[in-house]
């Protein structure tokens, strides 16, 4: 290459190179799902098709629905599931590294790795963890990353029959999630323990933030 | 509104995910304590006879701490992945750090400091014992290293010293392992409100030690005490019985204070009697140690009475502890594996198994030791 070619080159790549690396990168995912409680009416279909789908075995649950009787007689439905949290507390005991957050906020766990010593489960305040009985190793909801990965939706997303369950990117500001997460009221479970949760809902009973 | 699900379901599923192996694991633990005591003998040249038998019954100890972990582990096969892979610095994917994989690292280093004390320390008097001669003449040669003469012992003081100073600061943040772990690392609604627990575990593990060495000592000596070895083990010993009951009880008013307008409050209705049980044993022994420094004979009972509260003690914490739902609303019965008595016994047993080899190689009474 000639010196004038060189010059050239440089000075041609030098604005691309000076742009911030947030409009040279696309934009960095943040996965969230969002819980109407008023639209749940507790018929199990999430249950059984995150059970289905990911072969959970029987006697531990990936979601689960939780079931609150009113003083008028009224039932409420609570899915309930792994956070997703930002600050999550069940990565830091890890002693292998084992259970991570991916930089799109999933939490998962490496099951290679996994020494099966339940410390993450012990740490998260929301009992989503168990020690599979199968694999010997510590489990929880992935948000069906294997899913995600070839554009799906989660399995509980995609089944649940009156779109109790919303599932988006937050940081797509278009995204029907970031949209009711910024002009509604939302709760999210726990907020005293500081974990910052990806699961937000709608119409939560107090009751169900034990 | 009414509750109808107050408990997590996978909770139910095993809600003692700890087994009571991880009992039996913090009493072996009170080897580090041993071993504390041990140390502060060497560098303040006081209860320097009782330095070999804390010493050899706190390696012993101490050296079969990672075995109840191991037993309770679903992937055992994978453990030396907490050496290899050990999560011991934040990163992006990993914030924080692990209290697992920072003392199973500091267990390696305790183990080696402490066996080079053993090793360093009994040097000179395995070199007399190989005078002796005897079969084992040879082997007590090899741990001579090479320390033939009372001259190059003395020599060798400065750096016992200096290794003594040196296990003093991990077998310090053993004493309190694992309560770390269960009040900053977990979310079991009990431990999370037993604030003053590590602190309960570092004084509980000295009157676990202590007891463990009177025991020892008495069944060794096979009743004719040396007052010199005893008076010292005895006055720490009172001093941890007094400090754990008045924890104890500390943590009892705070738990009325925090938690008796609560729905949460039966709860503690799991632990509450069993502490009033311990703070009524642990008082009992420390009165009995009292009459023991005049009539050392005792000492056998002031172990065993410890030794019975210190097992509820532990019991309670970490195996009760389990039964309150982390709601804190609810609780579990007790199941446990059908394996678990065997299990739990295991690590003590190779404790005890170890210092029988141990003791049968060095000397539990040093002669020259100072001189």
């Amino acid at each position: 290459m000639r010196r004038r070619d060189l010059l050239k080159l440089t000075f041609t790549a030098a604005p691309i190179l000076l742009l911030p690396a947030s409009s040279a990168l696309p934009q960095r995912k943040r996965y969230a799902m969002l819980i109407d409680v008023e639209r749940c009416y507790g018929c199990m279909a999430c249950v059984a098709a995150c059970a289905a789908e990911n072969n959970v075995p029987i006697g531990v649950f990936r979601t689960w629905v939780e079931r609150y009787v009113r003083k008028d007689g009224n039932v409420v439905f609570v899915p309930k599931q792994c956070n997703h949290c930002e600050n999550p507390p069940c990565v830091k005991p890890c002693p292998t590294g084992a259970t991570f957050k991916r930089e799109d906020g999933l939490v998962l766990i490496n099951d290679e790795i996994c020494i099966g010593c339940g410390a993450c489960i012990q740490a998260c305040p929301y009992g989503a963890r168990f020690p599979n009985p199968v694999k010997g190793v510590a489990d929880k909801c992935t948000f069906c990353e294997h899913r995600l990965a070839n554009g799906l939706l989660p399995a509980c997303v995609e089944a649940c029959p009156t779109t109790a369950r919303i599932f988006g990117d937050l940081n797509d500001s278009e995204s029907e999630i970031s949209k009711i997460v910024e002009s509604s009221n939302v709760q999210v479970l726990k907020v005293w323990a500081h974990t910052e949760p990806k699961i937000y809902y709608k119409s939560l009973p107090t009751e169900a933030d034990l | 509104m009414s509750l109808s699900a107050p408990l997590f379901p996978n909770e139910l599923a095993e809600p003692i995910l700890w087994h009571p192996v991880i009992f039996a694991y913090a009493l072996v633990i009170s080897g580090a304590d041993l071993i504390i005591l041990a140390s502060l003998a060497y560098i303040s040249r006081r209860m320097m006879k009782a330095i070999p038998l804390l010493l050899v019954l706190g390696v012993s100890f101490f050296s079969a701490a990672l075995l109840g972990p191991l037993a309770d582990l679903r992937q055992p096969s994978r453990a030396s992945l907490i050496y290899s892979l050990a999560h011991l610095f934040p990163t992006a994917t990993n914030p924080g750090f692990s209290f697992i994989a920072l003392y199973a690292n500091l267990w390696l280093l305790l183990l080696i400091l402490s066996i080079a004390f053993l090793l360093i320390y009994q040097s000179y008097p395995m070199h007399l014992k190989s005078l002796e001669g005897g079969r084992l003449k040879s082997l007590y040669k090899v741990f001579s290293l090479g320390v033939s003469d009372g001259e190059r012992y003395r020599r060798l003081a400065s750096l016992i010293t200096v290794i003594a100073i040196l296990t003093i600061i991990p077998a310090v943040l053993w004493g309190v392992y694992p309560s770390v772990l269960l009040v900053f690392q977990t979310w079991i609604f009990l431990w999370r409100s037993w604030v003053i627990l590590p602190v309960i575990f570092f004084a509980d593990t000295f009157v676990a030690s202590t007891a463990a060495a009177l025991l020892v000592y008495f069944i060794i000596k096979l009743g004719k005490l040396d007052q010199e070895v005893v008076s010292p083990l005895l006055k720490i010993h009172s001093a941890g019985c007094v400090s754990v009951t008045g924890l104890l009880g500390v943590q009892l008013l705070l738990w009325n204070q925090w938690f008796e307008e609560s729905a949460l409050y039966p709860a503690f209705n799991v632990v509450v009697p069993i502490i009033y049980f311990v703070i009524a044993t642990l008082l009992l022994s420390f009165l009995l140690a009292l009459a023991s420094l005049k009539v050392p004979r005792l000492s056998i009972i002031v172990s065993i009475v410890a030794l019975v509260g210190v097992v509820m003690n532990k019991w309670n914490t970490l195996v009760n502890g389990q039964l309150i739902s982390r709601t804190g609303m609810g609780l579990f019965d007790l199941h446990l594996p059908t394996d678990w008595l065997l299990t739990t016994i295991s690590p003590i047993a190779a404790a005890i198994l170890i210092f029988v080899i141990l003791s049968s190689l060095f000397p539990l009474e040093v002669k020259e030791v100072g001189k």
